[in-house]
């Protein structure tokens, strides 16, 4: 098909509304706009849940078109500018392992998958940093931002908002596995002491805390999994005030699994936020569960 | 002229382009996955100028520029192993990450109005994108200035609206006062009449 000839097609057979194309079965036509990212979440759940269960001739019609698309898009918006010095340095720094990495099933379009509701709908500058759009307002919040300890400045709010803490020497009965392994030793340590914390976006987190042991186990009691292309990611707060040690990722699947947290005796405080995914080297999202360790 | 899948005619990758950025990069991505910090400084060095300038473009903001810059290197030397070069190519799948963080990131932290102002005020200097020494890359930037010319101005003005405004379709035809179906169309036939004239294949 000449594309030239498709110009005057009455508006391209396209509706007004996402839901409305896929039904009328114009889901490969709308590769180029999802593709684009010009589809809200909403939308662009839809146009995956619909593929998911659509024939693989449109499945792959569809993968092909959004390759397609990626590629001219890459090759013809090509803005570039010179990022800030010492940006380099500051991501190597922080870069983490890679085996800490879960490694969910490579899926043949980024980002496709089912659609999960934002634990943390708003990112932590919000519009009082967005309304400063002047250079001079952004250098001024840099400058005011690096006088304080790198990546406190999330937590600090974090942990003080964590304010119901149920401290209490409760029973653990239901993990029997391996006397010898590090979870059972510290939930079966004779100085344990449990603290649930209620998660930002439902549910709580467990932190068995055994001293004697230095380490605790986090267990996740019907949290929601992560939103699409994040992570959680859990933290220690140092006691002499350092930045947060990260301790480790949960997608999905590793939120039904306790985790143990080794190292807790110069900790303050055990931290859970919502990162993207790969996790990152220090805290950049609001903190979703804090809960005191008192090691 | 307009034959669908036409080969392209720079297509033998004279140094600077593309293709020849993209053996590079895909080399590097390999070593990367093994942990190579060597590699990922190399692929930041050949890249950053690209994802800095895009989520400047997006974002407008120097900080949350600078805040997903750094979160799409993270990505990439998480997930290098992930990369598939069926699945596209690594400039390509560098900045689908950047463009999808960038577009996540300014829609959770400004209004569509903020952003279409915004805009407004970065959208004059598009049509100089990518000046370079390298001839190589310098032919390449020729073509993509022709082949945009063979867009109409309402397909070119919605693509670029939704690439660097980070609009959805909807949030483009508010502004240019059209109709929903229309911008979907403009967007698709842009899409694919530039990618025809450029030869992707």
């Amino acid at each position: 098909m000449n594309p030239h000839e498709n110009d005057n097609r009455l508006p391209g057979g396209f509706t007004a509304e996402i839901a409305t194309d896929l039904a009328a079965g114009r889901v490969v036509d709308l590769a180029e706009v999802y593709a684009l990212n010009a589809v809200d979440d909403a939308e662009r759940a839809a146009i995956e849940s619909y593929l998911a269960s659509a024939p693989a001739a449109d499945r792959d019609a569809f993968s092909e078109r959004v390759r397609q698309a990626r590629e001219t898009l890459a090759t013809s918006f090509t803005a570039e500018e010179e990022p800030p010095p010492g940006l380099l340095d500051r991501i190597m720094s922080s870069l983490p392992a890679q085996a800490a990495q879960p490694s969910p099933a490579a899926a043949p379009l980024p980002g496709t998958g089912p659609q999960t509701p934002p634990v943390m709908p708003h990112p932590v500058r919000d519009n009082s940093g967005m309304a400063a759009t002047d250079e001079l307002g952004a250098a001024r919040k840099r400058r005011e931002e690096r006088r304080r300890p790198q990546g406190m400045r999330n937590w600090l709010v974090g942990v003080a908002a964590a304010a119901v803490i149920a401290l209490g020497g409760v029973g653990v009965g239901a993990y029997v596995a391996n006397q010898n392994d590090p979870l059972n030793q510290v939930l079966q340590a004779s100085d344990v002491r449990q603290a649930t914390v209620d998660v930002n976006g439902g549910g709580t987190a467990t932190v068995s805390v055994s001293p004697s042991r230095d380490a605790a186990v986090v267990r996740m009691n019907g949290v929601p999994a992560p939103p699409v292309g994040k992570v959680y990611q859990m933290w220690l707060i140092p006691k002499d005030g350092s930045a947060p040690v990260s301790q480790g990722l949960m997608d999905a699947e590793a939120l039904s699994k306790p985790a143990v947290v080794k190292g807790i005796g110069s900790a303050a405080a055990l931290g859970i936020t919502v990162e993207p995914a790969g996790g990152s080297a220090k805290p950049t999202l609001p903190t979703v569960a804090a809960a005191p360790l008192n090691a | 002229m307009d034959t669908p899948n036409a080969p392209n005619p720079e297509a033998a990758a004279p140094a600077g382009t593309s293709a020849d950025i993209n053996g590079r990069l895909g080399s590097l991505l390999g070593l990367i996955a093994q942990g190579d910090q060597a590699a990922f400084a190399e692929f930041y060095s050949l890249t950053s100028r690209r994802v800095f300038g895009m989520a400047r473009r997006v974002l407008i903001d120097t900080e949350l520029s600078e805040d997903t810059t750094q979160e799409v290197f993270l990505q990439v030397w998480q997930n290098a192993a992930k990369f598939n070069p069926a699945a596209g190519s690594p400039l390509a799948w560098l900045m689908t990450i950047s463009h999808r963080r960038a577009v996540d990131k300014v829609r959770s932290s400004q209004s569509s109005t903020d952003r279409e102002a915004k805009y407004g005020a970065s959208s004059q200097e598009i049509d100089h994108d990518s000046v370079s020494d390298e001839v190589g890359s310098r032919l390449e930037a020729e073509a993509v200035v022709r082949c945009l010319e063979t867009l109409t101005d309402t397909q070119q003005e919605s693509v670029r609206l939704a690439y660097y405004g980070g609009l959805t379709y909807r949030e483009v035809a508010e502004r240019l006062n059209a109709a929903v179906p229309t911008i979907k169309s403009r967007i698709r036939d842009g899409l694919i009449r530039l990618k025809t004239c450029l030869g992707v294949s």
